[in-house]
């Protein structure tokens, strides 16, 4: 008995410290501490910005952008928040639900044209400057443009999917770097065959999510998925993981581990010189820039060709103003001022992307003079054109659902080519 | 007493430390990762432990601005809820146990059903709810989410707990002509002390923990919470830096940690005593 | 402990009937109005959102449309596939979860040297966030970098294995870390438990000459009989609800083989919008486990 006395006269001192704890925060913090009722506005409009830009040189880009504007327009003030790529899909869908959508809406090609049928985003037509619609070719404009003819977002920045080469991993195999204007598929194939070897491989290839980077470079195929609402998957199609799954499994001159995961899980590997090749968007420049050991060589190489050309998929960001906006007109006035060549060449070499913009594009050549692998970038992104399968509305879901998974098994060498072909074809069909 | 192996007593021993190289390993490389520069972690002749120790990673978990203010919002919400849930839950509690009102069954059966349903279900429409009320995006919204889905559990504990008070001391109180909220302050509250210890550790560390809330009903980067934050962190596109991502992995385990110790003991002893007798 | 573990009548005073209900309304309605405006009115219509077709859309209409999500639902193979994943994800956790930690509570109860950090030690999972844990359990499954890897390559053993990225053995390997996660609930709820076994029955049965694991399996078991029908239970469902981990762990890949029904539902409702389909889906996991519960419970009453 006496020992729970003890203990009972313990835990009310402890109870009493913990109340204390407790309170004191409680005591410290306003209302507003949790977000309630801090809407007061002055006179001027207050714009809300997501923005994705997650590398740090981006970041410092889309910031330096929304000062310049900032200090332009006093009556429009524009306030950046910061989004993530990884959830801005499901982010998007909340937001847009309750009505607490930002007013402008920074995203891709493939991600939004499902919100443009659903009526969330603003027609920009009657509001872009001709400067901006002018600087962007038609073909990129379609990769933005509803089925209703509504102009949905501006384009922004493209990528394309390049092939990073180890500079003295070629030279130490008497390799020689290729050039030219493009290198196909078979010269790619073969000059990982020659590379590998000895614990190392020719290629590593992080395609933990391979719809994207399947999709985009099929066109350089004629491989184009979709016309219209239907699906094809023939030849064309699947040359891409055809080949892909050749080199992994026939010849072993990619490695087969490297294909179930995420392209920063590969990055190191290139680095530690146990692949000489490393596939990725051309937005890992920057990564490579700033991460690479010392002494590490590079290079670019010329963009993959396949029978049709070195044509692969743009799939641009995206820059878009919520329907619900209070402010569609000074929204699409930021977003024309955001598309300014200067704004736009800046932001592209921030994250070592292409801008869609043709004179933003002459103003990148220009201020990196080609260097860095600048050029072949550039060059690559010369192939991009619109692909059916951005303005297809259930693309997402049959992405996640149904491409992902069977790639994903086929990659794994669990499934064959025709079990691919099957699940690509029903399970867009599934979806009706 | 009765016949024993004699290999029974090391067998013993095995097993427990096999249970605990299990429990703690993945805590041991999380805290050695942490200290460990970029270098280190990713080089090819790895060292169980990092050379120096180095904290550069803590320096730029907390750098990270996001991070220290989501530690602040959680910390903010998983206080406030815990304060509500407790001085709700303790009323609530003796009177289900004390009276017996048709209440109890009808209370008995929320508690049971409340941990069947699945959340999607919930989540829409107090998504809608908190929209209407303007409450999405606040933190105020999720701690009266966070209170009411710890009630049940809080109030499933406390039950049992006030079961194992002995009637005739609040008899014997009544008859000394005690008023019953008189004796519910004089008499219950003090017994009632380490259930509610226990009650508001479990209803803090459920809502320092919780994610799913969050991630749908907060998505301001300002209001989000630490475990919305790592998530994040993690998920963050490209190269993902180990070694901050450890350290912020750790300082976020930190305040659960604290008050567990704070009440260790009396955690293993009475925690769920009160839970299983309920 | 000792004091709480006294067995307590639980009889009102009898006195003051009439009042006694007001007092008792009175105690419970700050409890009350919060839990039905926040969790009963969102069940009830989340249950109703079930039966209609909403979806995302700007001033997109709600309509009733009877039982056609579920005529739907029934011949959705992802669904059910993932419905499939989701039981043996939340059966095997379960059943791994209670193994272990009755091991580990049975050990701890023992008078051994080291028990204080050990129990320390059981408890440090749950002070961690699920999404902490995920992160943890990725540092260490990275294939490159991560030490159960690095220690197989030690061994001689393969070392290419990209644990959460195969989906042969994705998983299992979520499957691991789901026990490592949930341990401590359980462990402690048996040890509490194992204390309130009477020490008489167990000495009684020694002295009869019962061997140790006659005495577990005649005596401390059926003692414990109702706490485990009650955590099984609670981990049961818990598990099977469980969303944090895998979100963060995997988010259902690859190739969809760790897509617990949670996840599916969440993916169905906020990635493409289907808020009624969702919904829907929701009401089929709770008639479905509603149902095994109610036969899992009384078959335990019934052996009681």
């Amino acid at each position: 008995m006496e020992r729970e006395i003890e203990m009972r006269t313990r835990t009310s001192a402890s109870v009493a410290a913990v109340a204390g704890v407790l309170a004191l925060p409680l005591a410290l913090t306003a209302c507003s501490a949790f977000g309630v009722g801090d809407d007061d506005e002055g006179g001027a409009v207050t714009l809300t910005f997501q923005s994705l830009a997650y590398q740090d040189t981006t970041i410092a880009a889309t910031q330096d952008i929304v000062d310049a504007w900032n200090e332009a327009n006093p009556d429009v003030q524009v306030e950046l928040v910061q989004g993530s790529w990884d959830n801005v899909h499901d982010q998007l869908v909340t937001q847009f639900q309750g009505g607490t959508a930002p007013d402008v809406i920074h995203d891709e090609s493939a991600d939004i044209m499902g919100f443009a049928e659903q009526g969330y985003l603003a027609d920009l037509e009657p509001y872009l400057s001709e400067d901006t619609k002018s600087a962007v070719s038609e073909d990129i404009w379609g990769t933005v443009t509803a089925s209703d003819g509504a102009i949905v977002a501006a384009p922004t920045l493209l990528q394309s999917y390049v092939v990073f080469a180890n500079t003295d991993a070629f030279a130490d195999a008497g390799v020689e770097i290729p050039t030219g204007a493009s290198l196909t598929w078979d010269d790619f194939q073969a000059l990982a065959s020659q590379l590998g070897g000895d614990g190392g491989f020719g290629v590593g290839w992080g395609l933990q999510q391979p719809t994207a980077t399947v999709m985009n470079l099929s066109l350089g195929f004629d491989g184009t998925y979709f016309d219209g609402d239907q699906i094809t998957v023939g030849e064309n199609e699947l040359a891409v993981p055809e080949r892909i799954h050749a080199m992994a499994y026939e010849d072993a001159s990619l490695d087969p581990v490297s294909l179930t995961q995420s392209g920063s899980d590969v990055l190191p590997g290139f680095f530690d010189g146990k692949y000489a090749m490393y596939v990725a968007g051309n937005y890992i420049a920057q990564q490579i820039t700033e991460s690479a050991p010392e002494g590490f060589n590079w290079a670019v190489l010329p963009p993959l060709a396949g029978t049709a050309g070195a044509t692969q998929a743009a799939n641009p960001q995206t820059m878009s103003v919520a329907a619900e906006s209070e402010h569609v007109e000074e929204s699409a006035a930021f977003i024309d001022f955001f598309m300014q060549a200067e704004h736009q060449a800046a932001l592209a070499q921030g994250d070592w992307l292409i801008p869609s913009s043709t004179p933003a594009r002459e103003l990148v050549a220009e201020q990196t003079a080609g260097e860095n692998g600048w050029d072949a970038i550039l060059a690559s992104g010369e192939g991009l054109s619109a692909a059916p399968f951005q303005s297809v509305v259930n693309y997402p879901q049959w992405k996640d659902q149904y491409a992902t998974p069977a790639l994903q098994q086929y990659f794994a060498n669990e499934i064959t080519l025709e079990e691919l072909q099957t699940q690509l074809t029903d399970g867009w069909n599934e979806l009706g | 007493m009765t016949r024993r192996n004699p290999l029974t007593r090391p067998l013993q021993y095995l097993a427990l430390l096999a249970y605990m190289c299990f429990l703690a390993f993945p805590l041991i490389f999380l805290l050695t990762t942490a200290f460990k520069t970029d270098r280190e972690i990713r080089s090819p002749e790895p060292s169980f432990l990092p050379e120096s120790l180095n904290l550069d990673n803590f320096t730029a978990a907390i750098e990270r601005a996001d991070l220290f203010r989501a530690a602040g919002n959680s910390l903010l919400t998983a206080v406030t809820t815990t304060v509500i849930v407790t001085a709700v839950s303790l009323p609530a509690a003796y009177a289900l146990v004390r009276f017996r009102t048709r209440l109890r069954m009808v209370a008995t059966g929320w508690i049971l059903l409340s941990q069947v349903f699945p959340f999607i279900l919930i989540i829409i429409p107090l998504f809608l709810l908190l929209k209407n009320i303007g409450l999405v995006n606040t933190l105020l919204g999720l701690v009266l989410v966070y209170a009411v889905w710890a009630l049940p559990f809080a109030l499933w504990m406390l039950q049992g707990y006030v079961a194992a008070i002995p009637v005739e001391l609040e008899e014997a109180s009544a008859v000394d002509g005690a008023g019953r909220f008189k004796t519910l302050r004089r008499i219950v509250l003090p017994l009632l002390a380490p259930g509610l210890v226990a009650t508001s550790l479990f209803t803090f560390i459920n809502s320092w923990n919780e994610f799913f809330f969050a991630l749908v009903l907060i998505q301001e980067p300002d209001m989000q919470t630490l475990p919305l934050a790592l998530a994040r962190f993690v998920g963050a596109e490209g190269q993902v830096q180990l070694g901050p991502l450890a350290a912020a992995a750790l300082l976020a385990c930190l305040p659960s940690l604290v008050f567990f110790m704070l009440i260790q003991k009396r955690l293993t002893a009475g925690l769920l005593s009160g839970a299983v007798k309920g | 402990m000792t004091a709480l573990a006294a067995p307590a009548p639980t009889r009102a005073p009898k006195r003051r009937r009439s009042t006694e209900g007001r007092d008792a309304w009175l105690l419970v309605l700050p409890a009350l109005l919060p839990v039905m405006l926040f969790s009963v009115y969102p069940l009830v219509y989340g249950v109703m959102l079930g039966f209609t077709d909403a979806e995302a859309g700007l001033n997109a209409e709600t309509h009733f449309n009877g039982i056609d999500n579920y005529t739907a639902l029934a011949g959705n193979e992802l669904f059910w596939n993932s419905f499939k994943i989701g039981l043996i994800w939340a059966f095997a956790v379960t059943a791994l979860q209670f193994l272990a930690s009755l091991g580990l509570a049975l050990l701890l109860n023992l008078d051994l040297r080291l028990r204080w950090l050990a129990r320390t030690l059981a408890l440090i999972p749950w002070a961690m966030p699920p999404v902490i844990i995920a992160i943890m359990w990725q540092l260490m499954l990275n294939p490159n970098y991560g030490p159960v890897n690095r220690t197989l390559e030690t061994l001689g053993l393969p070392s290419a294995i990209n644990w959460l990225g195969e989906s042969a053995i994705a998983l299992p390997v979520v499957i691991i870390v789901g026990v490592w996660a949930g341990m401590p609930q359980t462990t402690i709820t048996l040890l509490a438990g194992l204390q309130s076994v009477p020490a008489e029955l167990n000495e009684a049965a020694a002295i009869d000459g019962a061997s140790t694991w006659r005495r577990f399996w005649h005596v401390t078991l059926p003692a414990l009989r109702p706490i485990i029908t009650a955590i099984t239970t609670l981990d049961l469902i818990w598990n099977f609800n469980s969303f944090a981990l895998v979100f963060v762990l995997t988010a259902g890949g690859p190739g969809g083989t760790t897509m617990l029904p949670s996840l599916f539902a969440y993916n169905e409702a906020f990635r493409y919008g289907n808020f009624g389909y969702a919904a829907a889906m929701g009401n089929v996991m709770v008639v479905l486990i509603g149902a095994f519960l109610f036969v899992y419970l009384r078959a335990q009453m019934r052996r009681r």
